[in-house]
């Protein structure tokens, strides 16, 4: 039976594959950054319907949407350098085609793919900021940079944040498959384990317990964000008034300690202290 | 001195400005009247070109500003859009800002004053309006007439030369329109020049030094509150400040 499935073996897996976790990380933030800038671009050139544009961002998102993430890699990854052999021959240009390091491959895929996805809800998420703000920001005088820096973007991104963090956690997932382009990343590194051990099984499941771990942990990071981001339920009580809110508290214990000291229990003496306190 | 010359906008078939001209004194208070649909709200979002019209400039310190399109230069804008402020019906706060970062805002991002110096200007604004109390509240937690005056309070730090009000009480509940109303005679009394949309008819006779009576593209009638009030020269104005006064009598009636 212990021979079936080794627990052991699980979790003597798991410090092996970390090793790799920066690799897989890596992959995942530069490409999600990279989607998120790409998916902002997208989403600006969908939202003021810029002619030529607009119908090209909307082949590129429908071309991205209605093909598998495995063969947007394979595409990168053996396009990439037919492309750039191209160039040189056609161009006399002298490219090292072999020296591209192959995270750039899956970079440029999983990026490009986020970004198909990211463009809409960025865009959804523009365009809930109501118009009159806008307004507002251009008769202040604001350009229209200032007003998408400072105005639109600070509201929509709370707006975005949950889908974010959603198209986030499927990025991390989509980099498993970064194998395909030469990279090894957390599952590549277990496959090869499976490999040299012959315990593939165990292998996957220290995979599994890692990714699903890594999700709890966006998981939370985007609540935290959120709670940190959006405005406030109540009215938020300025520092300098909590200090004074404590030291009232405090002073309020002086004055009954007093009291106390002077055997003095009179509330004229009270009611003294309190007027001075509203005077001062 | 303002000037509005050749002002024309038509939303496509439907002419809603028709070549208006209007010169703006230092220190005039104009209300704008006319019945609903007329074009007020279109002639204030023309001359802060939040509505691009077919034709017309405004001249701000011998600077020509051509509104049409094509015609207006990126400069130009920035001077109008600084010169003039607006407060609208619906207020249209920064969502995510408190008050006081609302009334900062255009200080520091577009007169480039710093942090700390910008931050002294709007709380005294803010308290100019009643609302230095306020200052860190966040417009949710804001009635609508402190927003409204929070608003007010906005556009008069930017010190524009010219302040245009459009319906600024209409949308809020009938006992936070005093409020409101003190406020914007407030700005009145300090000398903001404005022009002002509104119902509010014994308001704008109390306010204004000049009302101007709009219909169908036109300005039919320019004079003091007690010229186009009491003696209405065309008839269009007297049958219209005729429906505004039985609208506005006491209800004794009920
Ligand atoms: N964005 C728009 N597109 C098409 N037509 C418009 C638009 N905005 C206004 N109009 C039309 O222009 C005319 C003038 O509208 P405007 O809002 O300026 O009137 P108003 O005098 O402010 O009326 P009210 O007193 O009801 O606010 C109306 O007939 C209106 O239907
Ligand atoms: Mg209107």
């Amino acid at each position: 039976m212990s021979n079936f499935f080794q627990v052991k073996t699980v979790f003597e897996n798991i410090p092996e594959i970390i090793k790799y976790l920066p690799i897989t990380l890596e992959l995942a933030v530069v490409s999600f950054l990279i989607s998120l800038l790409v998916g902002l671009i997208l989403a600006l050139i969908k939202i003021k319907r810029i002619p030529v544009l607009l119908q090209a961002t909307n082949v590129f998102i429908s071309v991205i949407r209605g093909t598998p993430v495995l063969v947007q890699l394979y595409v990168a990854y053996f396009g990439i350098p037919m492309f750039l052999k191209y160039i040189n021959l056609q161009y006399g240009t002298n490219w090292n085609v072999n020296g591209v390091p192959a995270i750039l491959y899956a970079i440029v895929a999983l990026s490009l793919n986020q970004a198909a996805y990211n463009a809409e809800t960025l865009r959804a998420a523009l365009q809930s900021v109501e118009k009159g703000q806008i307004e507002a920001a251009t008769t202040l005088g604001m350009t229209p940079l200032q007003t998408l820096i400072r105005i639109v973007i600070p509201e929509a991104f709370t707006v975005a944040l949950p889908s974010l963090s959603n198209s986030f956690i499927a990025m991390i997932k989509s980099t498993s498959l970064a194998f395909v382009c030469a990279v090894v990343d957390m599952t590549a590194a277990g496959k090869i384990i499976g490999g040299r051990t012959y315990r593939y099984f165990e292998v996957y499941v220290s995979l599994a317990i890692i990714y699903w771990i890594i999700t709890i942990v966006i998981e939370q990071a985007e609540k935290l964000i959120e709670r940190k981001i959006r405005v406030p339920e109540d009215v938020p009580v300025p520092k300098k008034q909590k200090e004074e809110r404590i030291e009232e508290h405090v002073t309020g214990n002086k004055i009954r300690a007093n009291r106390k000291e002077a055997g003095d229990p009179g509330s004229e003496s009270v009611k003294e202290i309190q007027a001075e306190r509203s005077f001062g | 001195m303002i000037r509005v010359r050749n002002l024309s906008k038509k939303f496509r078939q439907n002419v809603v400005l028709d070549d208006i001209n209007l010169d703006i004194n230092q220190g005039d208070v104009i209300a704008v009247i006319g019945p609903s649909g007329t074009g007020k709200s279109t002639l204030l979002r023309c001359i802060e070109r939040l509505e691009v019209p077919e034709s017309g400039t405004v001249e701000i310190e011998d600077r020509v500003i051509g509104l049409a399109p094509g015609k207006a230069r990126r400069k130009d804008l920035s001077l109008l859009h600084r010169s003039c402020g607006m407060v609208f019906q619906n207020w249209n706060l920064f969502y995510k800002k408190t008050a006081l970062e609302n009334v900062m805002e255009g200080m520091v991002t577009v007169k480039k004053i710093p942090k700390a110096k910008a931050r002294e200007i709007a709380l005294s604004y803010l308290d100019k309006v009643g609302l230095s109390d306020r200052a860190g509240h966040y417009p949710r937690h804001l009635s609508g007439g402190q927003q409204q005056r929070v608003a007010i309070a906005r556009a008069m730090a930017m010190e524009p030369g010219l302040l245009l009000f459009d319906e600024p009480t209409s949308a809020l509940d009938p006992e936070l329109v005093g409020e409101v109303l003190d406020t914007i005679r407030q700005a009145a009394d300090a000398g903001y020049t404005m022009i002002l949309v509104s119902h509010e008819m014994n308001f704008v006779r109390k306010v204004a030094n000049r009302v101007i009576f709009l219909e169908n593209g036109h300005i039919i009638e320019d004079g003091t509150p007690k010229e186009i009030f009491s003696n209405p020269k065309s008839e269009r104005l007297r049958q219209f400040i005729m429906k505004i006064d039985r609208l506005q009598e006491p209800d004794y009636v009920i």
